[in-house]
Protein backbone atom coordinates (compact mmCIF):
# COMPACT_ATOMS: atom_id res chain seq x y z
CA UNK A 1 0.00 0.00 0.00
CA UNK A 2 1.38 3.52 -0.70
CA UNK A 3 0.76 6.06 1.28
CA UNK A 4 -1.85 8.45 0.58
CA UNK A 5 -3.90 6.68 -1.57
CA UNK A 6 -6.79 4.23 -0.85
CA UNK A 7 -5.78 0.93 0.48
CA UNK A 8 -6.08 -1.48 -1.48
CA UNK A 9 -8.75 -4.92 -0.73
CA UNK A 10 -7.42 -8.02 0.90
CA UNK A 11 -7.70 -11.14 0.09
CA UNK A 12 -9.66 -11.77 2.59
CA UNK A 13 -12.09 -8.15 2.09
CA UNK A 14 -12.14 -9.87 -2.33
CA UNK A 15 -13.52 -12.87 -1.37
CA UNK A 16 -16.07 -11.33 1.08
CA UNK A 17 -17.02 -9.19 -2.01
CA UNK A 18 -17.19 -12.10 -3.75
CA UNK A 19 -19.23 -13.92 -1.58
CA UNK A 20 -21.71 -10.79 -1.35
CA UNK A 21 -21.93 -10.61 -5.51
CA UNK A 22 -22.80 -14.07 -5.49
CA UNK A 23 -25.33 -13.72 -2.64
CA UNK A 24 -27.19 -10.92 -4.51
CA UNK A 25 -27.40 -13.09 -7.73
CA UNK A 26 -28.80 -15.42 -5.86
CA UNK A 27 -31.62 -12.63 -4.91
CA UNK A 28 -32.08 -12.06 -8.44
CA UNK A 29 -32.36 -15.84 -8.91
CA UNK A 30 -35.26 -16.28 -6.33
CA UNK A 31 -35.35 -19.86 -6.51
CA UNK A 32 -32.56 -22.26 -7.20
CA UNK A 33 -35.62 -24.80 -7.39
CA UNK A 34 -35.67 -28.62 -9.30
CA UNK A 35 -36.97 -26.49 -12.34
CA UNK A 36 -40.15 -28.36 -12.05
CA UNK A 37 -39.53 -30.05 -15.27
CA UNK A 38 -40.75 -33.63 -15.69
CA UNK A 39 -38.34 -35.38 -17.74
CA UNK A 40 -39.20 -38.42 -19.10
CA UNK A 41 -36.52 -40.38 -21.44
CA UNK A 42 -38.38 -42.91 -22.75
CA UNK A 43 -35.68 -45.29 -23.65
CA UNK A 44 -33.73 -45.04 -20.30
CA UNK A 45 -37.08 -46.08 -18.51
CA UNK A 46 -37.32 -48.87 -21.01
CA UNK A 47 -33.60 -49.61 -20.63
CA UNK A 48 -34.58 -49.95 -16.96
CA UNK A 49 -37.95 -51.96 -17.76
CA UNK A 50 -35.68 -54.70 -20.00
CA UNK A 51 -32.53 -54.95 -17.50
CA UNK A 52 -35.03 -55.38 -14.51
CA UNK A 53 -32.81 -53.33 -12.57
CA UNK A 54 -36.08 -52.26 -11.15
CA UNK A 55 -36.73 -55.49 -9.14
CA UNK A 56 -36.09 -56.18 -5.67
CA UNK A 57 -37.18 -60.01 -4.94
CA UNK A 58 -39.05 -61.65 -2.22
CA UNK A 59 -35.71 -63.06 -1.21
CA UNK A 60 -33.93 -60.09 -1.43
CA UNK A 61 -36.65 -57.85 0.51
CA UNK A 62 -36.59 -60.79 3.33
CA UNK A 63 -33.14 -60.46 3.97
CA UNK A 64 -33.28 -56.83 4.04
CA UNK A 65 -35.68 -56.86 6.26
CA UNK A 66 -33.39 -59.59 8.77
CA UNK A 67 -30.94 -57.60 8.64
CA UNK A 68 -32.58 -54.40 9.95
CA UNK A 69 -32.12 -52.40 7.14
CA UNK A 70 -33.34 -49.04 7.49
CA UNK A 71 -32.53 -47.65 4.37
CA UNK A 72 -35.46 -48.05 1.97
CA UNK A 73 -39.05 -47.55 2.49
CA UNK A 74 -42.10 -49.91 1.96
CA UNK A 75 -45.12 -48.89 0.26
CA UNK A 76 -48.03 -51.24 0.53
CA UNK A 77 -50.80 -50.05 -2.62
CA UNK A 78 -53.58 -51.90 -1.93
CA UNK A 79 -56.75 -51.29 -0.32
CA UNK A 80 -57.10 -50.71 3.32
CA UNK A 81 -58.79 -53.70 4.52
CA UNK A 82 -56.35 -55.90 2.47
CA UNK A 83 -53.95 -53.87 4.13
CA UNK A 84 -55.10 -54.38 7.87
CA UNK A 85 -55.71 -58.38 6.90
CA UNK A 86 -51.81 -58.44 6.23
CA UNK A 87 -48.59 -56.43 4.88
CA UNK A 88 -45.18 -57.51 5.28
CA UNK A 89 -43.54 -56.12 8.21
CA UNK A 90 -42.56 -52.77 8.07
CA UNK A 91 -44.35 -51.44 5.21
CA UNK A 92 -46.93 -48.23 5.19
CA UNK A 93 -50.04 -48.46 2.73
CA UNK A 94 -50.13 -45.44 0.62
CA UNK A 95 -52.92 -45.68 -2.15
CA UNK A 96 -51.78 -44.66 -5.80
CA UNK A 97 -54.01 -41.91 -5.80
CA UNK A 98 -52.45 -40.69 -2.57
CA UNK A 99 -48.74 -40.94 -3.79
CA UNK A 100 -48.75 -36.85 -4.87
CA UNK A 101 -49.37 -36.00 -1.38
CA UNK A 102 -47.70 -38.76 0.29
CA UNK A 103 -44.40 -37.56 2.05
CA UNK A 104 -42.08 -39.74 -0.03
CA UNK A 105 -38.35 -38.03 -0.58
CA UNK A 106 -36.84 -38.22 -3.78
CA UNK A 107 -33.73 -39.28 -2.16
CA UNK A 108 -34.97 -41.74 -0.93
CA UNK A 109 -35.18 -45.49 -1.64
CA UNK A 110 -38.99 -46.67 -2.50
CA UNK A 111 -39.87 -50.21 -2.75
CA UNK A 112 -43.32 -50.92 -4.11
CA UNK A 113 -45.72 -53.39 -3.78
CA UNK A 114 -49.40 -54.37 -4.60
CA UNK A 115 -51.13 -57.87 -4.63
CA UNK A 116 -49.85 -59.28 -8.11
CA UNK A 117 -47.64 -56.62 -9.28
CA UNK A 118 -49.64 -54.53 -11.85
CA UNK A 119 -50.42 -51.87 -9.21
CA UNK A 120 -46.83 -51.36 -8.44
CA UNK A 121 -45.46 -51.20 -11.80
CA UNK A 122 -47.89 -48.39 -12.82
CA UNK A 123 -47.56 -46.54 -9.11
CA UNK A 124 -43.28 -47.01 -10.24
CA UNK A 125 -43.70 -45.12 -13.63
CA UNK A 126 -46.10 -42.54 -11.99
CA UNK A 127 -43.02 -42.30 -9.66
CA UNK A 128 -40.36 -42.25 -12.28
CA UNK A 129 -42.10 -40.00 -14.42
CA UNK A 130 -41.70 -37.32 -11.68
CA UNK A 131 -37.88 -37.93 -10.97
CA UNK A 132 -37.60 -40.34 -8.46
CA UNK A 133 -34.67 -41.74 -9.43
CA UNK A 134 -34.51 -44.72 -6.70
CA UNK A 135 -38.02 -46.72 -6.76
CA UNK A 136 -38.35 -50.57 -7.04
CA UNK A 137 -40.98 -52.78 -7.10
CA UNK A 138 -41.18 -56.38 -5.27
CA UNK A 139 -40.97 -59.10 -8.11
CA UNK A 140 -44.87 -60.92 -8.11
CA UNK A 141 -46.07 -58.46 -5.50
CA UNK A 142 -47.53 -59.83 -2.31
CA UNK A 143 -48.55 -63.33 -3.95
CA UNK A 144 -44.83 -63.94 -4.86
CA UNK A 145 -43.79 -62.98 -1.66
CA UNK A 146 -46.13 -65.47 0.19
CA UNK A 147 -45.11 -68.42 -2.10
CA UNK A 148 -41.28 -67.45 -2.03
CA UNK A 149 -40.71 -65.97 1.50
CA UNK A 150 -43.81 -66.91 3.94
CA UNK A 151 -44.33 -70.85 2.49
CA UNK A 152 -41.45 -72.35 0.70
CA UNK A 153 -42.07 -75.35 -0.80
CA UNK A 154 -40.40 -78.57 0.81
CA UNK A 155 -37.87 -80.08 -1.90
CA UNK A 156 -38.30 -83.68 -3.01
CA UNK A 157 -37.23 -86.43 -1.64
CA UNK A 158 -34.31 -86.95 -3.68
CA UNK A 159 -33.38 -83.52 -3.78
CA UNK A 160 -29.62 -82.44 -3.58
CA UNK A 161 -27.82 -81.51 0.06
CA UNK A 162 -27.38 -77.62 -1.83
CA UNK A 163 -31.41 -77.52 -2.50
CA UNK A 164 -31.85 -79.17 1.23
CA UNK A 165 -29.55 -76.48 2.74
CA UNK A 166 -31.09 -73.81 0.44
CA UNK A 167 -34.96 -74.78 1.83
CA UNK A 168 -33.32 -75.23 5.86
CA UNK A 169 -32.61 -71.47 5.80
CA UNK A 170 -35.87 -70.43 3.52
CA UNK A 171 -37.90 -72.45 6.34
CA UNK A 172 -36.24 -70.83 9.08
CA UNK A 173 -36.82 -67.44 7.34
CA UNK A 174 -40.09 -68.26 6.88
CA UNK A 175 -40.66 -68.85 10.64
CA UNK A 176 -39.28 -65.74 11.56
CA UNK A 177 -41.81 -64.13 9.68
CA UNK A 178 -44.89 -66.39 11.09
CA UNK A 179 -44.92 -68.71 8.17
CA UNK A 180 -44.18 -72.20 7.57
CA UNK A 181 -42.77 -74.84 4.92
CA UNK A 182 -45.15 -76.71 2.84
CA UNK A 183 -45.05 -80.11 1.07
CA UNK A 184 -44.87 -79.45 -2.67
CA UNK A 185 -48.48 -80.96 -3.40
CA UNK A 186 -49.47 -78.64 -0.88
CA UNK A 187 -49.72 -76.15 -4.19
CA UNK A 188 -51.97 -77.92 -6.01
CA UNK A 189 -54.03 -79.78 -3.30
CA UNK A 190 -56.99 -77.90 -2.36
CA UNK A 191 -54.99 -77.70 0.46
CA UNK A 192 -54.04 -74.00 -1.04
CA UNK A 193 -55.84 -72.26 1.79
CA UNK A 194 -52.63 -72.96 3.80
CA UNK A 195 -51.98 -69.47 2.15
CA UNK A 196 -53.90 -67.56 5.26
CA UNK A 197 -52.19 -64.38 6.54
CA UNK A 198 -49.93 -64.86 9.11
CA UNK A 199 -49.69 -62.62 11.80
CA UNK A 200 -47.31 -59.57 11.17
CA UNK A 201 -44.31 -60.56 12.58
CA UNK A 202 -40.81 -59.15 11.67
CA UNK A 203 -37.82 -60.93 12.88
CA UNK A 204 -36.58 -59.62 15.71
CA UNK A 205 -39.87 -58.99 17.14
CA UNK A 206 -40.81 -61.58 19.83
CA UNK A 207 -43.15 -63.98 17.90
CA UNK A 208 -45.94 -63.36 21.58
CA UNK A 209 -45.89 -60.46 21.14
CA UNK A 210 -46.78 -59.12 17.75
CA UNK A 211 -47.34 -55.55 16.62
CA UNK A 212 -50.98 -54.72 16.28
CA UNK A 213 -52.14 -55.32 12.64
CA UNK A 214 -52.24 -51.99 10.71
CA UNK A 215 -50.87 -50.19 12.88
CA UNK A 216 -47.79 -49.05 10.30
CA UNK A 217 -45.13 -50.23 12.66
CA UNK A 218 -42.09 -48.20 10.62
CA UNK A 219 -40.22 -46.40 12.55
CA UNK A 220 -38.40 -42.93 11.91
CA UNK A 221 -34.93 -43.61 9.78
CA UNK A 222 -31.60 -42.74 11.18
CA UNK A 223 -29.04 -42.08 9.29
CA UNK A 224 -26.22 -39.90 8.98
CA UNK A 225 -25.17 -37.82 6.09
CA UNK B 1 -21.68 -37.79 2.96
CA UNK B 2 -21.95 -40.72 0.08
CA UNK B 3 -25.56 -40.52 0.03
CA UNK B 4 -27.51 -41.20 -2.30
CA UNK B 5 -25.44 -42.57 -4.41
CA UNK B 6 -24.73 -45.56 -2.16
CA UNK B 7 -28.27 -45.50 -1.17
CA UNK B 8 -29.46 -45.87 -4.75
CA UNK B 9 -26.80 -48.71 -5.05
CA UNK B 10 -24.16 -47.14 -7.46
CA UNK B 11 -21.86 -48.94 -5.08
CA UNK B 12 -21.54 -51.26 -2.25
CA UNK B 13 -21.31 -51.69 1.33
CA UNK B 14 -17.13 -52.46 1.06
CA UNK B 15 -16.97 -49.45 -1.70
CA UNK B 16 -19.10 -46.99 0.42
CA UNK B 17 -16.67 -47.62 3.30
CA UNK B 18 -13.66 -46.33 0.86
CA UNK B 19 -15.57 -43.52 0.26
CA UNK B 20 -16.66 -42.44 3.80
CA UNK B 21 -12.27 -43.11 4.73
CA UNK B 22 -11.65 -40.55 1.63
CA UNK B 23 -13.67 -38.03 3.08
CA UNK B 24 -12.98 -38.27 6.59
CA UNK B 25 -9.56 -38.16 5.64
CA UNK B 26 -9.67 -35.18 3.80
CA UNK B 27 -12.03 -33.43 6.31
CA UNK B 28 -9.33 -34.57 9.04
CA UNK B 29 -6.83 -33.11 7.25
CA UNK B 30 -8.13 -29.69 6.17
CA UNK B 31 -9.16 -29.64 10.07
CA UNK B 32 -5.86 -29.98 10.99
CA UNK B 33 -4.44 -27.05 8.20
CA UNK B 34 -6.85 -24.87 10.05
CA UNK B 35 -5.38 -25.23 13.41
CA UNK B 36 -8.19 -27.17 14.83
CA UNK B 37 -5.65 -29.98 16.24
CA UNK B 38 -4.96 -27.75 19.26
CA UNK B 39 -7.29 -27.62 22.09
CA UNK B 40 -5.54 -24.26 22.93
CA UNK B 41 -6.51 -23.27 19.68
CA UNK B 42 -10.16 -23.91 19.53
CA UNK B 43 -10.47 -23.22 23.68
CA UNK B 44 -9.29 -19.51 22.65
CA UNK B 45 -12.91 -19.52 20.76
CA UNK B 46 -14.50 -19.54 23.75
CA UNK B 47 -12.71 -16.42 25.03
CA UNK B 48 -13.07 -15.01 21.93
CA UNK B 49 -9.10 -14.47 21.69
CA UNK B 50 -9.53 -16.54 18.23
CA UNK B 51 -12.48 -16.63 16.02
CA UNK B 52 -10.81 -19.42 13.59
CA UNK B 53 -13.72 -21.83 14.82
CA UNK B 54 -15.99 -19.47 13.73
CA UNK B 55 -14.47 -18.24 10.67
CA UNK B 56 -13.03 -21.55 8.90
CA UNK B 57 -17.25 -22.90 10.23
CA UNK B 58 -18.85 -20.47 8.46
CA UNK B 59 -16.98 -19.82 5.68
CA UNK B 60 -17.50 -23.58 4.81
CA UNK B 61 -21.50 -22.97 5.33
CA UNK B 62 -21.35 -19.92 2.62
CA UNK B 63 -18.95 -22.33 0.06
CA UNK B 64 -21.14 -25.28 0.30
CA UNK B 65 -24.86 -23.42 0.40
CA UNK B 66 -23.66 -20.75 -2.28
CA UNK B 67 -21.86 -23.97 -4.39
CA UNK B 68 -25.45 -26.02 -4.27
CA UNK B 69 -27.57 -22.81 -4.86
CA UNK B 70 -25.51 -22.49 -7.86
CA UNK B 71 -25.16 -26.28 -9.01
CA UNK B 72 -28.57 -26.11 -8.47
CA UNK B 73 -29.77 -23.08 -10.64
CA UNK B 74 -27.41 -24.64 -13.29
CA UNK B 75 -28.99 -27.94 -13.28
CA UNK B 76 -26.00 -29.93 -12.27
CA UNK B 77 -27.07 -30.79 -8.91
CA UNK B 78 -30.82 -31.71 -8.33
CA UNK B 79 -32.06 -30.31 -4.88
CA UNK B 80 -34.39 -32.58 -3.91
CA UNK B 81 -31.98 -35.34 -3.58
CA UNK B 82 -29.98 -33.74 -0.81
CA UNK B 83 -30.35 -35.66 2.49
CA UNK B 84 -31.63 -32.56 4.94
CA UNK B 85 -31.40 -34.27 8.72
CA UNK B 86 -35.03 -34.38 10.14
CA UNK B 87 -35.31 -31.67 13.07
CA UNK B 88 -36.46 -32.57 16.85
CA UNK B 89 -36.67 -29.46 18.39
CA UNK B 90 -36.07 -29.74 21.53
CA UNK B 91 -33.98 -32.93 21.86
CA UNK B 92 -31.54 -31.31 19.72
CA UNK B 93 -31.31 -27.73 21.50
CA UNK B 94 -30.53 -29.97 24.61
CA UNK B 95 -27.87 -31.78 22.55
CA UNK B 96 -26.61 -28.77 21.33
CA UNK B 97 -25.90 -27.30 24.73
CA UNK B 98 -24.81 -30.71 25.90
CA UNK B 99 -22.03 -30.85 23.16
CA UNK B 100 -21.01 -27.32 23.43
CA UNK B 101 -20.67 -28.02 27.14
CA UNK B 102 -18.33 -30.65 26.69
CA UNK B 103 -16.14 -28.34 23.77
CA UNK B 104 -15.66 -25.65 25.93
CA UNK B 105 -14.90 -28.31 29.02
CA UNK B 106 -12.93 -30.58 26.97
CA UNK B 107 -11.32 -28.30 24.44
CA UNK B 108 -12.22 -30.56 21.49
CA UNK B 109 -15.20 -31.37 19.57
CA UNK B 110 -15.78 -34.97 18.32
CA UNK B 111 -14.33 -34.40 15.06
CA UNK B 112 -11.13 -32.21 16.24
CA UNK B 113 -10.29 -34.83 18.80
CA UNK B 114 -10.15 -37.07 16.77
CA UNK B 115 -7.69 -34.83 14.37
CA UNK B 116 -5.75 -34.38 17.78
CA UNK B 117 -5.25 -38.05 18.51
CA UNK B 118 -4.02 -38.66 14.72
CA UNK B 119 -0.84 -36.41 15.98
CA UNK B 120 -0.51 -38.18 19.02
CA UNK B 121 -2.16 -35.98 21.61
CA UNK B 122 -2.74 -37.04 24.84
CA UNK B 123 -5.81 -34.83 26.23
CA UNK B 124 -7.12 -35.92 22.93
CA UNK B 125 -6.88 -39.56 23.85
CA UNK B 126 -8.93 -38.96 26.89
CA UNK B 127 -11.23 -37.18 25.11
CA UNK B 128 -12.23 -39.87 22.97
CA UNK B 129 -12.08 -42.33 25.59
CA UNK B 130 -14.95 -40.07 26.99
CA UNK B 131 -16.65 -40.33 23.71
CA UNK B 132 -16.87 -43.82 23.63
CA UNK B 133 -18.10 -43.61 27.59
CA UNK B 134 -20.70 -41.53 26.45
CA UNK B 135 -21.80 -43.47 24.02
CA UNK B 136 -22.22 -46.75 26.18
CA UNK B 137 -24.10 -44.63 28.60
CA UNK B 138 -26.61 -43.15 26.32
CA UNK B 139 -26.81 -46.85 24.30
CA UNK B 140 -27.79 -48.20 28.39
CA UNK B 141 -30.09 -45.39 29.16
CA UNK B 142 -31.63 -45.25 25.68
CA UNK B 143 -34.90 -46.87 26.98
CA UNK B 144 -35.13 -43.65 29.39
CA UNK B 145 -34.71 -40.95 26.91
CA UNK B 146 -35.92 -42.29 23.67
CA UNK B 147 -39.32 -40.73 24.56
CA UNK B 148 -37.47 -37.11 24.33
CA UNK B 149 -35.00 -37.57 21.80
CA UNK B 150 -37.75 -38.65 19.55
CA UNK B 151 -40.22 -35.69 20.00
CA UNK B 152 -41.14 -32.64 19.28
CA UNK B 153 -40.66 -33.67 15.62
CA UNK B 154 -40.48 -31.33 12.77
CA UNK B 155 -39.91 -33.27 10.26
CA UNK B 156 -37.34 -32.16 7.80
CA UNK B 157 -37.03 -28.23 7.23
CA UNK B 158 -34.89 -25.79 5.46
CA UNK B 159 -35.03 -22.01 6.40
CA UNK B 160 -36.96 -20.51 3.02
CA UNK B 161 -39.85 -23.01 4.46
CA UNK B 162 -40.06 -21.49 7.85
CA UNK B 163 -39.31 -18.20 7.11
CA UNK B 164 -41.39 -18.40 3.73
CA UNK B 165 -38.88 -16.47 2.11
CA UNK B 166 -37.50 -17.18 -1.41
CA UNK B 167 -34.07 -19.34 -1.54
CA UNK B 168 -32.01 -16.18 -3.02
CA UNK B 169 -32.89 -14.24 -0.27
CA UNK B 170 -32.37 -16.45 2.35
CA UNK B 171 -28.66 -16.88 0.47
CA UNK B 172 -27.91 -13.19 0.41
CA UNK B 173 -28.63 -12.93 4.36
CA UNK B 174 -26.70 -15.55 5.37
CA UNK B 175 -23.72 -14.43 2.94
CA UNK B 176 -24.59 -10.61 4.39
CA UNK B 177 -24.46 -12.39 8.50
CA UNK B 178 -21.08 -14.46 7.66
CA UNK B 179 -19.74 -10.70 6.16
CA UNK B 180 -20.69 -9.47 9.04
CA UNK B 181 -19.80 -12.01 11.59
CA UNK B 182 -16.32 -11.74 9.99
CA UNK B 183 -15.76 -7.55 10.90
CA UNK B 184 -17.56 -8.29 14.20
CA UNK B 185 -14.75 -10.92 14.90
CA UNK B 186 -12.10 -9.21 13.93
CA UNK B 187 -13.14 -6.29 16.38
CA UNK B 188 -13.41 -8.89 18.77
CA UNK B 189 -10.31 -10.71 18.26
CA UNK B 190 -8.41 -6.55 19.13
CA UNK B 191 -10.41 -5.97 21.99
CA UNK B 192 -9.69 -9.97 23.61
CA UNK B 193 -6.28 -11.07 22.14
CA UNK B 194 -3.72 -9.85 24.64
CA UNK B 195 -5.97 -11.72 27.74
CA UNK B 196 -5.16 -14.67 28.84
CA UNK B 197 -8.19 -16.74 30.25
CA UNK B 198 -8.95 -15.72 33.74
CA UNK B 199 -6.21 -12.45 34.04
CA UNK B 200 -7.50 -8.86 33.47
CA UNK B 201 -5.28 -6.94 30.86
Amino acid sequence: MSAGRPARWTRNQKLAAGAVALGLGALLIGDPGDGGRVTLDARELAALVEGEVDHVTPDELADWIVAGRQDFRLVDLRAEADYAAYHVPGAERIPITGLEDAELARNEKIVLYSQEGIHSAQAWFLLKARRYPAVYILLGGLAQWQEQVLYPVRPEAGAGAEERAAFERAAARAASFGGAARAAAAGLAPAVPALVPPPITAPGVAPTAPPPAGSPVKKKKKEGC
Amino acid sequence: MNAPLFKFGLFGDEFSLVVAFLIGIGFGFFLERAGFGSARKLTDQFYLKDMAVFRVMFTAIVTAMLGLFYLGWLGWVDLSLVYVSPTFLWPQVAGGLLLGVGFVVGGYCPGTSLVALATGKLDALAFVAGIFAGIFAIGEAWPAISGFAESSALGRLTLPEVLHLPAGLVVLLVVLMAVGGFWGAAALERRFAGRGAGEGS
